[in-house]
C-alpha cells in the first residue's frame, strides 16, 4: 500500500559499517536492538538510516561470531527485550575495525581533498 | 557451535519486543497509540524478509532447498496414497525381480573364483580319451599317469593341479562318535598354493604331503561353520574318512568352495593311494586304485599359466608330451585308426560347471525379468503422466505465481527420487529374500547373496528409473502455460492429456511384452507338465533308496556283507522287498561301455551306437523297482558266486544286438571278454539316468558274481510312507557296522526329480514372472483407462445428454482397449515366436510354436484387457449427464 519514502537527508549504510557501529554503541553498555538503532540514528544526527531488519540480522551475525552476547531482560519502560553486550573478543574487533576505518577515511579524505582534481580538468 | 541454535521463534519474539518499545517511545513523543504502532512498523521495514534472512543465515542453502523439496514431495505424494503405493510396489517388484535374477547370474556366471589372479587359471581338456579307457567325463578327466608325466614336464603350466572327489556323492566321515556324510576331494600338493587360496587357520598341502599320501585334511569354511561352529580347536583333531584317520591341519578361506562343478566341497585331503580312498569311491579294479590304473581317466586338472607364458606356448610345449603319455599303455602309440587325443586349455576364471547347467536358463530368465522391468517402468511412467496431467492446473498456477521451469523440474525430479528410493529399498529387500529362496530351490550351494556388483547394477537401474520418471512427465507439466490456468475449463485443459497418443503406444507395447512373457511361461510350464507326467517305467510309489559304503577288504567279505544286510532288511516290518544296485537310478550317472555279444563286439545296423549302459544289481531287483520282466526271470538269491554267471538286458539291448532272436540263453560280456554271462531275462525299457532321456541298450550284472565289491545303493519297497522305514533301516545298518551312515537317503521319486529340478525351478520362475507381468499390465491398463474415462466425464455427459445409450458408451470405451489389445497381440506374436525358438533347447515334449500356448497367451491378455476395462466402462455408463455437465 504505502511505499516507504526515504528522507533525502539520510544515507543508506555502507556495507560492513553496521557491524562497527553496533560494536561502538555497545561499548557504552548493554543495550537492546531498538536502543542500538535509536542511538546510531541519534548519534549520527539522523543522517544514517538503519534498516532494522538488517540490524537484527547483523546482531545475530555478531552473536554467532561471539563478538557480542545476548540475554533476555527488561527495558527501562518495563518491556521484555533482548540485551546485547560486548565480549572481550568484540572489544578487540572494535579496536581493529576502528583503526581500519580511520585509515580508510583518511585515505578517502586525502584523495577527495587534493587540489586541482576535478577543477583542473574542467579548466 | 556448542550452544543450541537460536530458534526463529526467539528471533520473532525479539522483533515483536522491538516494535513494542519503539511504539512506546513514539507514544511518549506524542503520537497516538495507533499512529505510533504504525510508525514503528513502518520504520522497521519488512519483518518477513528479516526473518527469512535470519532463517537462511549460516545454512547450506542447497541442502536446505532439497530438504524442502523432499518435504513438499512427500506431502504431495501423501495426498494420493493410492498412486504412491501402486508406483512404489510396481517398482519394487520390477526392480526386485531383476536384482534377484541378476544376483544369481552374477554369483553363478560372472563372479570369478575366489583365488588369486583367476585370469591365469586354465582347465585341461582333451578332445577324446584313448580307446579302451574308462572316464568320468570324456573331455575333462585324465589318468593319474598322464597327470604324473605332465606335472614333471610342464614348464608352461606351473603349477599343475589335480583333484578328484572321493565319491560321486558324499563320503562317510566321522568326527567324535557320530558317523555322517560329507563331500570330500583328493587333491595334489599344489592345490592351495597353486590356486592361491588363503588358509585363515593352519596350513595347506605340500608336495611332500602328496608324495607321502599324508593322512591330513583341510576343511572348508562352510563345513567348519556348519559342523564345528568355527571352533579353532579342530586343528589337530582327527577326521575319519571312510574309516581312515586324517588330521585336520587347516581351514580354507571363506568363499572358497572347491572346484567341483556346482558343488561345495567340505574337506580336502592329499592324493591317496589306498583301497578305502579310491577316486570317486570306486572299488579298486583288479586290486588297482586310480594311481596304478592308466585306463581309468578320472582326475580333473587345472593349472596356472607360468608368468610370461601364453596359452598357445604352454599348449605347444605340452601337446607331444601329453599325446605320448596318453597312450602309455600301448607303448606310446595309439591303436590303429585311432585319432590321438588333443589337449586344450579352457578358461577357469568362473565357478566350474555352472555355465553348462544354468547358463541358458539364467540368461532367459534375465531377459524375462528385463521385460517385466520394462512393463513396470512403463506403468509408473503412465501413472506419473496421468497424475501430472491431472495436476496441470496446479503447475499452471504455480508458473503463474512465478515458479520457474527449473523449480518445476526440480520438484518433479524430487518426487520421482522419493518414489524410486522407496521402491529401490523395498526391491533390495525382495531380492535378498528371493535369492535365498532361489538358492534353496536350485540347490546351488555357493553363496548367491547380492554383492557390490549387484548393488551397482541395482543403483544403475534406479538412476535410470529416477531420470525417466522425472523427465517423462515434465513435457506434460510444462505444456500447460501459465495463462492456461485461469482461462480454461476442466474439460478442455485435460482433453489433450487424456487422449495422449504416447499413453496408447505404451499400453500397446506393454500388451505385446505381456504376450511374449505369457508364451514363454506357457511353454516352460507345459515342458514341466510333460516332464512330471513322463512315465518312468518304474513304480516309484513306496520306493526308498540309500547308499552304504562299507569297508570291504575282500570280495567274499563284500558278498557276505550285502547278503547279510539284504536278509536283515527284508524282515523289517512293512518291507515288501529289498535289493541292491551299484549305480543309483535317477542320479544322472551311468556306466557306459561296449559289450561283447556271443563272443564278439556286435555289428550294429545303420551306424547306431554300440554303447551299452550297465549296472550291477542284486536279487529281486526288478520286482523291487516294479519294472516288468518281459521274458525269463529276475535275479534271485539262488544266483551266487558259484552258480553260472547270469545277466539281464532291456528291450533296447535285445532289439539292437539280437534282432529277431530270442535273447534268452545268449552270452554277453565285457568288451575285452574277461567276464561273460548268460542272458536270463529281458526287462521293459525304463528311465534310468534321468527323466528326460531316451532309452538306450542296458545290461545288468549280478552283484554276487562279479569280481568286485564296493559301495552299493539299497532299494527298498515298503508299505506306506517310504521314508518312515529309514530309522529302522539305519539301525539295522549300524548293527552290522556302527561306522556306516545312510548316504543320501530319499524316495526314488525324489531322486528322479532331482534330474529335472532345474527345469522345475525354471518353469516355476517363468510362470511367476509371467503372472507378475499380467498383474502389472492389468494394473497399468486399469489405471490408464480409469484415468482416461474420468477425463472424458464431461464428454460422456454431453454424449448421453444428446441421446447416446449406455451400451454405446460402454462399447466406446471397450472398443478403445480392444483395439489396443489387438495392436499389442499383433506386435507380441512375432516377438514371442523369436523367444520360443530361443527356448527350444529347454523345452520337452512341446514345440516352440505350440498353438495352444499362443492361444492361451492371447486369450489371457484379452481377458486382462477386458477385466481392466470393465470397471471404468461401467463407471462411464453410469455417468449422470446432468452432473457431468455441471462440473463445467
Amino acid at each position: 500500500m504505502s511505499t516507504q519514502e526515504i528522507n533525502d537527508d539520510r544515507i543508506a549504510l555502507l556495507q560492513g559499517t553496521l557491524d562497527l557501529l553496533i560494536l561502538k554503541t555497545l561499548v557504552l553498555g548493554p543495550c537492546h536492538g531498538q536502543g542500538v538503532a535509536r542511538q546510531i540514528q541519534r548519534q549520527s544526527e539522523d543522517v544514517f538510516l538503519v534498516d532494522h531488519g538488517s540490524l537484527y540480522v547483523a546482531l545475530q551475525r555478531l552473536e554467532d561470531r561471539k563478538w557480542i552476547r545476548a540475554k533476555w531482560g527488561v527495558s527501562d519502560n518495563n518491556r521484555k527485550a533482548r540485551f546485547y553486550s560486548l565480549t572481550p573478543k568484540g572489544r578487540e574487533q572494535l579496536m581493529e575495525k576502528t583503526g581500519e576505518w580511520r585509515r580508510l577515511t583518511r585515505a578517502m579524505g586525502l584523495i577527495l581533498d587534493s587540489s586541482g582534481g576535478l577543477q583542473g580538468e574542467e579548466a | 557451535m556448542f550452544r543450541r541454535k537460536r530458534s526463529a521463534q526467539d528471533f520473532a519474539e525479539e522483533i515483536k519486543a522491538h516494535l513494542a518499545i519503539e511504539a512506546e517511545e513514539l507514544k511518549s513523543e506524542g503520537l497516538s497509540e495507533d499512529r505510533a504502532r504504525w510508525q514503528a512498523r513502518r520504520e522497521f521495514g519488512n519483518v518477513r524478509v528479516a526473518q527469512e534472512r535470519f532463517y537462511l543465515r549460516g545454512r547450506w542453502v542447497g541442502l536446505d532447498r532439497l530438504m524442502r523439496d523432499v518435504r513438499f514431495g512427500l506431502r504431495s505424494l501423501r495426498q494420493s496414497p493410492g498412486f504412491a503405493a501402486t508406483a512404489i510396489l510396481t517398482l519394487a517388484l520390477g526392480i526386485g525381480a531383476n536384482t534377484a535374477v541378476f544376483s544369481v547370474m552374477n554369483a553363478v556366471l560372472l563372479r570369478s573364483l575366489p583365488v588369486s589372479d583367476p585370469d591365469r587359471l586354465v582347465y585341461l581338456r582333451t578332445s577324446n580319451p584313448p580307446r579302451g579307457t574308462g572316464t568320468i567325463d570324456s573331455n575333462q578327466t585324465f589318468s593319474y599317469s598322464v597327470y604324473d608325466v605332465l606335472r614333471r614336464q610342464s614348464g608352461g603350466l606351473s603349477p599343475l593341479i589335480a583333484y578328484v572327489p572321493l565319491s560321486g556323492s558324499k563320503v562317510a566321515v566321522r568326527y567324535d562318535a557320530q558317523p555322517e556324510e560329507a563331500e570330500g576331494d583328493m587333491v595334489s600338493g599344489t592345490f592351495f598354493s597353486g590356486l592361491g587360496v588363503n588358509l585363515p587357520l593352519g596350513r595347506g598341502f605340500s608336495q611332500e604331503d602328496e608324495t607321502n599320501h599324508s593322512p591330513i585334511a583341510v576343511i572348508g569354511y562352510n563345513y567348519w561353520t556348519r559342523r564345528f561352529a568355527r571352533s579353532p580347536d579342530v586343528i589337530g583333531k582327527t577326521l575319519y574318512v571312510n574309516g581312515v584317520p586324517t588330521t585336520i591341519v587347516g581351514i580354507a578361506a571363506k568363499g572358497f568352495e572347491g572346484l567341483e562343478p556346482g558343488g561345495s566341497t567340505d574337506f580336502w585331503i592329499p592324493l591317496q593311494s589306498r583301497r578305502e580312498l579310491n577316486a570317486w569311491g570306486n572299488p579298486p579294479e583288479d586290486g588297482k586304485t586310480y594311481i596304478a590304473d592308466p585306463k581309468w581317466w578320472c582326475l580333473r586338472m587345472i593349472a596356472r599359466l607360468a608368468p610370461g607364458v601364453s596359452r598357445t606356448q604352454a599348449l605347444a610345449q605340452l601337446q607331444p608330451i601329453f599325446q605320448t603319455s596318453a597312450n602309455v599303455r600301448m607303448g606310446g602309440s595309439p591303436m590303429e585308426g585311432e585319432k590321438p587325443p588333443v589337449l586344450s586349455l579352457a578358461d577357469a576364471k568362473n565357478f566350474p560347471g555352472y555355465d553348462q547347467t544354468y547358463g541358458s536358463p539364467l540368461r532367459i530368465l534375465m531377459a524375462m525379468v528385463g521385460l517385466v522391468l520394462l512393463i513396470a517402468l512403463a506403468n509408473v511412467v503412465m501413472l506419473l503422466m496421468a497424475r501430472n496431467a491431472a495436476r496441470q492446473r496446479e503447475f499452471s498456477v504455480r508458473q503463474a505465481l512465478g515458479a520457474g521451469r527449473g523449480e518445476l523440474l526440480r520438484q518433479l525430479l524430487t518426487e520421482s527420487l522419493i518414489l524410486v528410493s522407496a521402491g529401490g529399498a523395498l526391491a533390495w529387500g525382495f531380492a535378498e529374500m528371493a535369492t535365498r529362496l532361489l538358492g534353496q530351490w536350485a540347490q546351488i550351494e555357493s553363496s548367491l547373496a547380492p554383492d557390490k556388483t549387484v548393488l551397482l547394477f541395482t543403483l544403475g537401474v534406479l538412476l535410470i528409473a529416477a531420470l525417466l520418471f522425472g523427465l517423462a512427465p515434465l513435457r506434460v507439466a510444462l505444456a500447460g502455460k501459465a495463462e492456461l490456468a485461469l482461462k480454461t475449463s476442466a474439460a478442455t485443459s485435460n482433453a489433450n492429456a487424456g487422449k495422449s497418443r504416447t499413453g496408447k503406444i505404451i499400453v500397446a507395447l506393454q500388451m505385446a511384452l505381456c504376450v511374449v512373457l505369457l508364451v514363454g511361461a506357457g511353454l516352460l510350464i507345459r515342458t514341466l507338465r510333460n516332464l512330471e507326467n513322463t512315465p518312468l517305467g518304474i513304480n516309484v510309489d513306496g520306493l526308498v533308496v540309500f547308499g552304504v559304503k562299507p569297508d570291504l577288504p575282500s570280495i567274499p567279505v563284500g558278498r557276505a556283507f550285502y547278503q547279510n544286510l539284504i536278509g536283515k532288511l527284508r524282515v523289517l516290518p512293512g518291507v515288501e522287498s529289498v535289493s541292491v544296485s551299484e549305480e543309483r537310478l535317477g542320479s544322472g550317472w551311468s556306466d557306459n561301455s561296449d559289450m561283447q555279444v556271443d563272443g564278439r563286439l556286435p555289428d550294429v545296423a545303420n551306424g547306431a551306437s554300440r554303447t551299452v549302459r550297465s549296472n550291477v544289481a542284486g536279487p529281486d531287483f526288478f520286482r523291487t523297482l516294479g519294472v516288468p520282466v518281459l521274458q525269463g526271470r529276475d535275479f534271485a538269491d539262488s544266483d551266487t558266486a558259484s552258480s553260472p554267471h547270469v545277466g539281464i538286458v532291456n528291450e533296447q539291448f535285445a532289439q539292437r544286438f539280437l534282432p529277431n532272436l530270442n535273447p534268452l540263453g545268449h552270452t554277453i560280456g565285457t568288451d575285452d571278454g574277461s567276464y561273460t554271462m548268460t542272458i536270463i531275462g529281458v526287462v521293459k525299457d525304463h528311465k534310468y539316468r534321468s527323466i528326460d532321456e531316451e532309452p538306450i541298450p542296458m545290461a545288468w550284472y549280478e552283484y554276487a558274481q562279479i569280481p568286485m565289491a564296493g559301495p552299493m545303493n539299497v532299494e527298498m519297497r515298503v508299505h506306506g510312507d517310504p521314508l518312515a522305514i529309514l530309522p529302522s533301516a539305519r539301525k539295522t545298518v549300524q548293527q552290522i557296522d556302527p561306522n556306516l551312515p545312510l548316504i543320501r537317503p530319499m524316495t526314488q521319486r525324489a531322486q528322479f526329480e532331482t534330474t529335472i529340478s532345474y527345469q522345475i525351478l525354471f518353469a516355476r520362475l517363468a510362470g511367476f514372472f509371467g503372472f507378475l507381468a499380467v498383474v502389472l499390465v492389468a494394473t497399468g491398463l486399469y489405471g490408464t483407462l480409469a484415468y482416461r474415462v474420468s477425463m472424458r466425464t464431461a464428454e460422456i455427459g454431453v454424449r448421453m445428454a444428446v441421446g447416446a445409450r449406455r451400451e454405446q458408451v460402454v462399447w466406446m470405451i471397450l472398443k478403445d482397449s480392444l483395439l489396443l489389445t489387438a495392436v499389442g497381440v499383433a506386435l507380441g506374436i512375432p516377438l514371442a515366436m523369436t523367444v520360443g525358438h530361443a527356448l527350444a533347447s529347454s523345452l520337452y515334449g512341446v514345440k516352440p510354436l505350440d498353438a495352444v500356448t499362443y492361444l492361451l497367451a492371447v486369450v489371457g491378455v484379452t481377458v486382462v484387457a477386458l477385466a481392466a476395462t470393465a470397471v471404468p466402462a461401467g463407471r462411464a455408463a453410469s455417468v449422470d449427464p446432468m452432473r457431468a455437465l455441471r462440473t463445467e
